[in-house]
């Protein structure tokens, strides 16, 4: 298990290299930070482009940029990833990137993590509850909820879930849901039960949106995974044990139809940041997906490059976990 | 900690009568979108204590049906009627509570596939224990004791290691083992098997075979056995019941069955059936036509339409099981007596002494059995058409990680020579992993050689480019072992067979004709040409992919496991026409089978392969009747004769454990860790030389070779 778990994590290595250079060169090659100080007018003074470029390590070439973005050798101690330095912004000297970004991390991990969360645990119970009564009114109805939260474009339902949660404000005379910001600031330093009702208030509505773009695939995954383990020959030979139905269900067919979700999620991690994006955008929350948009915005490249390569890193770790959960799952993984 | 179990059990047990299983007029019906199948019709029967049931059907007779029904295992939509008693009490219709505890305690089942039977995900030892916990309220510990001690009796060797070993580490044979230890775990009053035996290996059956006698005699349970092998059943059960499109159409002691048929399907099946102790140059009696659809069940006798006995009234009235004690009057059966024989037939009494060649080939002339020896086919050796010279093929092992290194190779197959001569049919016959397709493929040059050599027609194949070698393709065709999957589902028929032609761009101006004297000589309706593969039968496939091979007119056809897929009374036919082919055509048949039965009547020579190399090739006849080498022994002993008397008394050559992993072959000979001559007969002295020296395939005259250092000829049959 040991050495499963490290080859797995060195295995990651190179995949995450790779990664940095494809998004330092996509980025690198695509648009000019410097694009808004040229556009000036009256147009800026040739010392001022060159002192830009020096700022922004634009006069050295392309692989001693990316050398330096990784490591910081060589420059003024404002970049370099493995110092922790992300570098230098197109937003001006004083704007740095690390903070930032760590700060809007943790909104959206928020919103991720509690979306997926949930989005599982319904996931997997609708979709056991639809395959254990496969073909009933049940079944048909969770499948009809189901596909038309898969129909739905994330930016569209996100819409609706807003305009529904001021309708339901206004019908219920209280804002019972906030449908704007994330309101981390809002309850500072209050009691505990206001900060939570405050945090319900924010997280209710992208949460539910978020969760419902992957509830849906994922419960029709558990469903059929569910369904074949249902009339698998191990499931007959538990009942023919003798066990009773509902140990068989939970021993024997759950746990093995858990498998290949494990895969699906991790995979869908890009997925679920994409929604976040949109979803943080329709409810205006300051998170990673803001800070994307922001950065597009300035041709703030080095920005840019620090949150795909995050974005690169959850999803490679997503699926480290998800290949190291697969090995506790399955016994016949493990040891080769 | 036996005896206590055994003692609690039998003191339940003694209260009853001796019947353990009672089953009447059990119906089965399964809704579909055209209506319900009816896939088991009023099936009636009685299990005393300790006593073995056969029965025997082809694939949808409705055989497992009924057994998954008596357990309750069915899918919910299902209609289940009539009843099933166990111990007195009825199981049909109970609550999953009630139901939960009858199954595993009174009746326990096994399942067909060992492979999918268990939990990939939990211990052996777990899955046993579990089953002991679901009936005893004892500790784990405990339970994990009786788990060793089950898989003592079922014959796994170091058993306490097993129990904490997951099922993809253990064979197909050793897990069918834990499967019956299991069943055997709270000493059940009824085993059901439903086809124990069917995915492994002939040697490996006999083990199992062995397992499961050796858990009746431990627990004292009657056993329900459900085979599609008339073979299994004659040497395991004692009484038998054949059953044909949902319903018994015959039963009695397994003896009355087997020699005095008193059904038209019965005695077809077993005619249709190629036997060990059979003669070759006998013709195998197929069964017309194929089992109804349950969709449209003929109004009368299910098997009229295939019968040749079959008259108006068999056409109108479904005969009911009836007695057959001779001329007596025929009564109504009563609930099967052990001594009683019932047969399902309105004119059962005309086939007192009748045989199967009688009622399904009348008026067409047999040659009377040629006494001795068959006159030799041809005095003069015919033309090698293809030769093959010490082929070796290794197929790389790769590490997991991203370098892929090679990690080991798996050595398929080690030094193979031989030759295919004209018009005579050669057959490669060995269990699963010996290396007979990789062999196969080598031969027609569809996987590149490790090193060796083939020649087809003196000519050398290896090395010869894709342009070059495909006109020599004509000449060497292929034929596949699973009929559904070799036809592509998306082309017609016409298309399939005159695709070759297509490809090889010739004779498309009469191609439709040519197809249509294809399909004909396979016996299949020329005007069938524009459907498409699956509105065809398995058997009717099979001929299309034969047709499809002929099409080019080639010389040597490789037929790989032909009839494997096949139900017996189809089998007789598709066997009966490649027989038929190679007379008309002239053609070399490479035949690949696991099959010992099917080879011994079709080949004329045999090439017996183990983990990669041969371990004896003779002609069929020296073959079986002086095996010599103690792999071919044990091979042949393994393979059970459809006579319950010869099957009981005959005498066997077991052979222990698994074929060993071909990517780490024992040294010296490649047999020796499983041979029993090694582990019983042999000293210390002469096993050195066995362990360290790999053996020559020798010279034992009249082209008999075999390999083995201390050879020695038995009589088997």
């Amino acid at each position: 298990m040991l050495v499963y778990t490290m080859r797995r994590v060195l295995g990651a290595i190179p995949v995450l290299v790779l990664a940095s250079i494809l998004t330092f060169v996509m980025i690198d090659v695509s648009g000019d930070p410097l694009a808004d100080i040229r556009m000036q007018q009256p147009p800026p003074t040739e010392e001022v482009i060159q002192q830009a470029e020096a700022r922004l390590y634009l006069d050295r070439s392309m692989p001693e940029r990316y050398w330096l973005w990784m490591t910081g050798i060589g420059g003024n101690g404002d970049i370099g990833l493995l110092q922790g330095e992300f570098g230098p912004s197109t937003q001006g000297p004083q704007y740095e990137i690390g903070p930032a970004i760590a700060e809007r991390l943790w909104t959206t991990l928020r919103l991720v993590g509690a979306a997926m969360v949930f989005a599982l645990g319904l996931a997997i119970i609708t979709g056991v509850i639809s395959a254990l009564r496969q073909y009933s009114k049940l079944d048909y109805t969770l499948t009809f909820v189901g596909f038309l939260a898969l129909a739905m474009p994330t930016f569209w339902l996100a819409g609706i879930m807003q305009a529904a949660g001021v309708k339901f404000n206004q019908l219920v005379g209280e804002q019972v849901f906030a449908t704007i910001g994330d309101g981390r600031f809002r309850a500072q330093g209050e009691p505990l039960g206001d900060q939570l009702v405050n945090a319900f208030a924010h997280m209710a509505l992208p949460t539910l949106v978020l969760m419902l773009i992957s509830f849906a695939s994922w419960s029709r995954y558990q469903r059929t995974s569910m369904l074949e383990v249902m009339n698998s020959d191990y499931v007959r030979l538990a009942r023919a044990k003798g066990l009773r139905n509902h140990v068989v269900i939970r021993r024997h067919a759950l746990r093995t139809a858990l498998i290949p979700l494990t895969t699906v999620v991790a995979i869908s991690v890009a997925g679920v940041i994409d929604g976040a994006i949109l979803t943080e955008t329709v409810f205006q929350w300051r998170g990673l997906g803001d800070f994307f948009i922001t950065a597009v915005d300035n041709n703030d490249s080095y920005a840019l490059m620090g949150w795909l390569l995050l974005s690169g890193i959850i999803v490679i770790v997503a699926n480290l976990v998800a290949d190291l959960l697969y090995a506790v799952l399955d016994p016949r993984i493990r040891y080769e | 900690m036996t005896t206590e179990y055994m003692n609690e059990e039998h003191a339940t047990a003694e209260t009853g009568d001796d019947v353990v299983l009672e089953v009447s007029d059990l119906s089965v019906t399964f809704p579909s979108d055209d209506g319900p199948l009816p896939a088991v019709r009023e099936v009636s029967y009685v299990l005393r204590r300790g006593e073995a049931l056969g029965i025997v059907g082809e694939s949808g007779s409705g055989k497992s049906v009924t057994s998954m029904a008596i357990m309750g295992l069915l899918p919910r939509n299902a209609r289940v009627e009539g009843s099933a008693r166990v111990l007195g009490q009825e199981v049909i219709g109970l609550d999953d509570k009630a139901i939960s505890q009858v199954r595993g305690k009174k009746i326990a089942m096994i399942f067909q596939d060992p492979l999918t039977s268990l939990n990939p995900v939990y211990t052996i030892g777990y899955q046993i224990a579990e089953a002991v916990l679901a009936h005893r309220k004892v500790s784990k510990q405990d339970a994990m004791k009786r788990a060793l001690e089950l898989l003592e009796i079922v014959g796994i060797p170091s058993p306490e290691q097993r129990l904490r070993q997951y099922p993809h580490e253990l064979s197909g044979g050793m897990r069918q083992r834990v499967v019956i230890a299991i069943a055997m775990a709270n000493e059940p009053d009824v085993i059901i098997a439903d086809e124990p035996t069917t995915a492994l290996d002939v040697t490996v059956q006999a083990q199992v075979l062995d397992a499961l006698q050796r858990a009746r005699r431990e627990t004292g349970a009657a056993l329900v056995l459900i085979t599609h092998d008339l073979g299994v059943v004659a040497g395991q059960v004692d009484r038998v019941g054949v059953m044909y499109a949902g319903r018994i159409v015959e039963m009695g002691p397994v003896e009355e069955v087997f020699y005095r048929p008193r059904m038209p399907y019965a005695l077809g099946l077993l005619g249709s059936l190629p036997r060990l102790d059979g003669d070759r140059s006998d013709r195998l009696t197929p069964i017309l036509g194929s089992p109804p659809s349950l969709r449209d069940l003929p109004p009368g006798c299910g098997f009229a339409p295939r019968c040749p006995m079959a008259r108006e009234r068999c056409h109108q009235e479904e005969p009911r099981l009836l007695l057959t004690n001779g001329d007596t009057g025929r009564e109504p059966s009563e609930a099967g007596a052990p001594t009683v024989h019932t047969a399902a037939c309105h004119f059962s009494d005309e086939l007192v002494g009748v045989g199967a060649a009688d009622l399904f080939r009348p008026g067409e002339e047999r040659p009377e059995t040629t006494e001795g020896e068959p006159e030799p086919k041809n005095p003069v050796e015919p033309d090698v058409l293809l030769s093959a010279t010490d082929l070796v093929k290794h197929f790389p092992i790769r590490s997991k990680g991203i370098l892929r290194r090679k990690v080991g190779e798996v050595q398929a197959v080690s030094g193979i020579s031989l030759d295919l001569r004209e018009k005579e049919t050669l057959a490669l016959v060995g269990e699963s992993g010996c290396g007979k397709s990789t062999t196969a493929r080598l031969l027609l040059n569809l996987i590149r050689l490790t090193s060796g050599e083939v020649t087809y027609m003196g000519r050398p194949l290896q090395g010869l480019s894709d342009r070059r070698m495909r006109p020599l393709r004509k000449d060497l065709q292929l034929v596949f072992q699973d009929p559904f999957a070799s036809l592509d589902p998306r082309m017609t028929v016409s298309d399939i067979i005159a695709e070759p032609m297509r490809i090889h761009g010739d004779g498309h101006r009469d191609a439709r004709r040519r197809v249509k004297e294809l399909l004909e000589l396979v016996g299949l309706d020329p005007e069938h040409g524009s459907r498409y593969p699956h509105e065809f039968s398995g058997g009717q496939r099979q001929r299309i992919g034969v047709a499809r091979a002929l099409s080019l007119n080639p010389r040597v056809l490789v037929l790989d496991e032909p009839v494997s897929a096949l139900d017996v009374s189809i089998q007789a036919g598709v066997i009966n026409l490649l027989e038929d082919l190679q007379d008309e055509l002239g053609l070399s048949y490479l035949f690949v089978s696991h099959d010992l039965s099917v080879v011994k009547h079709i080949a004329d020579r045999v090439a017996v392969m183990y983990l990669g190399k041969m371990v004896e090739t003779a002609t069929t006849e020296q073959l079986f009747s002086a095996p010599a080498h103690p792999y071919t022994q044990a091979l042949i002993s393994a393979i059970p004769l459809p006579d319950p008397i010869k099957e009981r008394t005959r005498e066997r050559i077991m052979v222990t454990g698994d074929i060993p992993s071909p990517a780490n072959p024992p040294s010296g000979c490649r047999f020796r860790t499983r041979c029993p001559k090694f582990a019983n007969e042999l000293s210390d002295v002469e096993r050195t030389k066995c362990v360290e020296e790999p053996p020559e395939l020798l010279d034992r005259g009249a082209g008999h070779r075999d390999a083995c250092h201390y050879s020695e000829v038995v009589e088997l049959i």
